[in-house]
């Protein structure tokens, strides 16, 4: 039963990694291999506030999201941008523009984390005082920051999720990433969209990032593993797809605590990268990926 | 205009060789060898992905994973059944040629963020399963393993390396020049249309990624047997990114982009490092603003330099 609680918990986190991941793949039709960096500055802002300034930690998680938009629509305007700008010169090359310049960003920041703040890492405090215990229903003990940083992660999830659906910023996020020139047609700017998607998901993933920050800690390569297993979560879900993502972030928490308890802790990442590969040659699409329309 | 082009390129490359092995003679320290040798290893590796990525446009985000599988299989066999080291190297070549075919075989049907994202995961497999197989290749520790020439100095290697080096341009330069090359650039520009004029896509892109694992194969078998230590961090993203952005900074989809892309860069990153700053982050950068704004690389400006003049 712990084991469960433990992976739904882990599986929010997830969650909120791969929506904005799955966000973009939706808008920008490009995998955003910087994703687990915008996790990794989330988390550094979170310490950095937090243990420098000595505010609140719930006031710190606001300079988080706001940063972490600001990173995103720096990046989209400066590296982004010719992806869809200049859509019709590149053609076939613009795949290999995606792969390679969110690759570099990568690498950049991590480097520059380690640069400035070294190869230490940095724990923040947490929400609550790390020490202190809540019982659930006398079956399991967890820290009460871990209950806090769960519930505000789910809450963030909902009201994303909500927007993202049913609110008419959401359908025309949905109507871009359905058919770019399509919503274009239909008076969307979508160069505006993509930007705002972009910045949106930097900031979630910056939040997780902070959330997870007194469990993890702040260190130029904390961002690595969340990334490759948001990226898992974002093909067993279907490229794109909202819900999928979702869905797919609780399955992989719930399978992974269950495979390090029950098969081997070892090899317990090693499992995440065989069920991409085994999705990505049977079935590309995911669980509940659908084709995207053709103009 | 093509072959006018290709000739260039080998004319380049047979500059450059003649410069390179003039080296020896002007540089005698041994620490800068070692750092010429590892760039030999980086600009074969560099060739091998310029292959798959450049000339194929498959991007594989694998190459140094060959690199690392090339270096255990040759490890093992002569740490374990006492093989030469010439043998273990060869049989390196062998084994990546097959890991790379059943890659290539597995990857048919994916292509851009699908194939980059199938080829971490691969990545990633292979590194957890070297880590944590402790028995066998003793996971983080490394496999030490013997010298390729027992006495010889780092001016042996060098030229060991260069020779190598040399011999895989000359191969993929009739490679590219034939028949297979214009397939292999068709399928990168377009594959549908390429099907269409009876290109044998799905033969030529197997192909392509059998040549270009076993060209880094090669290049780690030989350099496991120059370190001596066979360690699974040759293995990492960043390796592999360190190779790519070698490729792209010297120029995709030329023949000696990078060739020079490696040799300049690793010992750039040499020196930067001696002023304490990180050589990936100014590395990193460069990859970053390559791409947005240098598309043609180093060598691509260079050939543009040159058509002014003449």
């Amino acid at each position: 039963m712990d084991v469960l609680i433990t992976g739904i918990i882990m599986g929010t986190f997830y969650a909120l990694l791969a929506l904005g991941l799955s966000l973009i793949f939706g808008c920008l039709k490009v995998v955003n291999f910087a994703h687990g960096e915008f996790f990794m500055i989330g988390a550094y802002v979170y310490a950095l506030i937090a243990l420098k300034v000595g505010m609140n930690p719930f006031l710190v998680l606001i300079w988080v999201v706001a940063f972490g938009l600001i990173i995103g629509l720096i990046v989209e305007r400066l590296l982004m941008r010719p992806l869809y700008q200049k859509y019709t010169e590149w053609g076939a090359m613009r795949d290999e523009y995606a792969i390679i310049v969110t690759f570099g960003l990568s690498l950049f920041l991590i480097n520059l984390a380690n640069q400035i703040f070294g190869p230490y890492p940095i724990s923040g405090p947490g929400l609550m005082p790390m020490k202190e215990r809540v019982l659930l229903g006398n079956i399991l003990m967890m820290s009460s920051h871990r209950l806090i940083a769960f519930c505000v992660g789910a809450g963030v999830l909902i009201v994303a999720f909500v927007l993202v659906r049913y609110s008419p910023w959401g359908k025309i996020i949905q109507a871009v990433s359905q058919n770019r020139f399509g919503a274009s047609i239909a008076g969307i700017n979508s160069t505006k969209v993509s930007s705002i998607v972009f910045a949106l998901s930097s900031a979630l993933a910056g939040l997780a990032g902070a959330l997870l920050c007194p469990i993890f800690s702040a260190e130029p390569f904390v961002g690595a593993l969340p990334a490759v297993k948001s990226f898992v979560i974002v093909v067993l879900g279907g490229m794109g797809s909202v819900p999928g993502s979702i869905l797919g972030a609780y399955l992989l928490g719930v399978l992974e605590q269950f495979g390090a308890v029950y098969i081997s802790y070892t090899y317990r990442d090693t499992f995440g990268f065989v069920i991409l590969i085994l999705f990505l040659v049977f079935r590309p699409q995911g669980l509940f990926g659908e084709k995207a329309r053709e103009v | 205009m093509r072959m006018e082009k290709r000739k260039l390129d080998l004319l380049v490359s047979v500059v450059v060789f003649c410069l390179m092995a003039l080296v020896p003679v002007f540089v005698k320290s041994a620490y800068w060898l070692g750092v010429l040798v590892v760039a030999l290893y980086f600009s074969l590796a560099a060739m091998g992905w310029n292959l798959l990525g450049g000339f194929t446009g498959q991007f594989s985000i694998a190459p140094a994973t060959f690199c690392m599988i090339g270096m255990y299989t040759s490890a093992m066999l002569v740490h374990y059944l006492h093989w030469s080291p010439v043998a273990g190297i060869l049989m390196s070549i062998v084994a990546t040629a097959i890991v790379g075919l059943l890659l290539g075989w597995v990857c048919l049907r994916l292509r851009g963020p699908y194939l980059a994202l199938t080829t971490i995961g691969f990545a990633e497999i292979v590194r957890g399963l070297i880590r944590f197989s402790y028995d066998i290749t003793r996971g983080d520790l490394g496999l030490s393993v013997p010298k390729l020439f027992g006495g010889g100095g780092h001016v042996t290697y060098f030229y060991t390396f260069l020779g190598v080096v040399v011999l895989v341009q000359l191969l993929l330069y009739f490679l590219i020049r034939s028949r297979v090359g214009l397939y292999l650039q068709s399928i990168r520009d377009d594959d549908v249309a390429a099907s269409g004029r009876g290109v044998n896509v799905v033969g030529w892109k197997t192909l392509a990624f059998t040549l270009s694992s076993l060209i880094c194969g090669l290049s780690g078998g030989l350099y496991v047997h120059f370190i001596g230590l066979a360690s699974p961090e040759t293995g990492l993203i960043i390796q592999s990114g360190l190779i790519i952005g070698m490729a792209v900074i010297g120029g995709m989809g030329t023949l000696t982009g990078p060739l020079i892309g490696g040799l300049l860069l690793q010992p750039l990153s040499e020196l930067v490092r001696e002023f304490g700053v990180q050589h990936m982050l100014i590395f990193s950068l460069l990859i970053i603003l390559a791409i947005r704004f240098w598309r043609e690389g180093l060598y691509g400006s260079f050939r543009k330099v040159l058509a002014r003049v003449s």
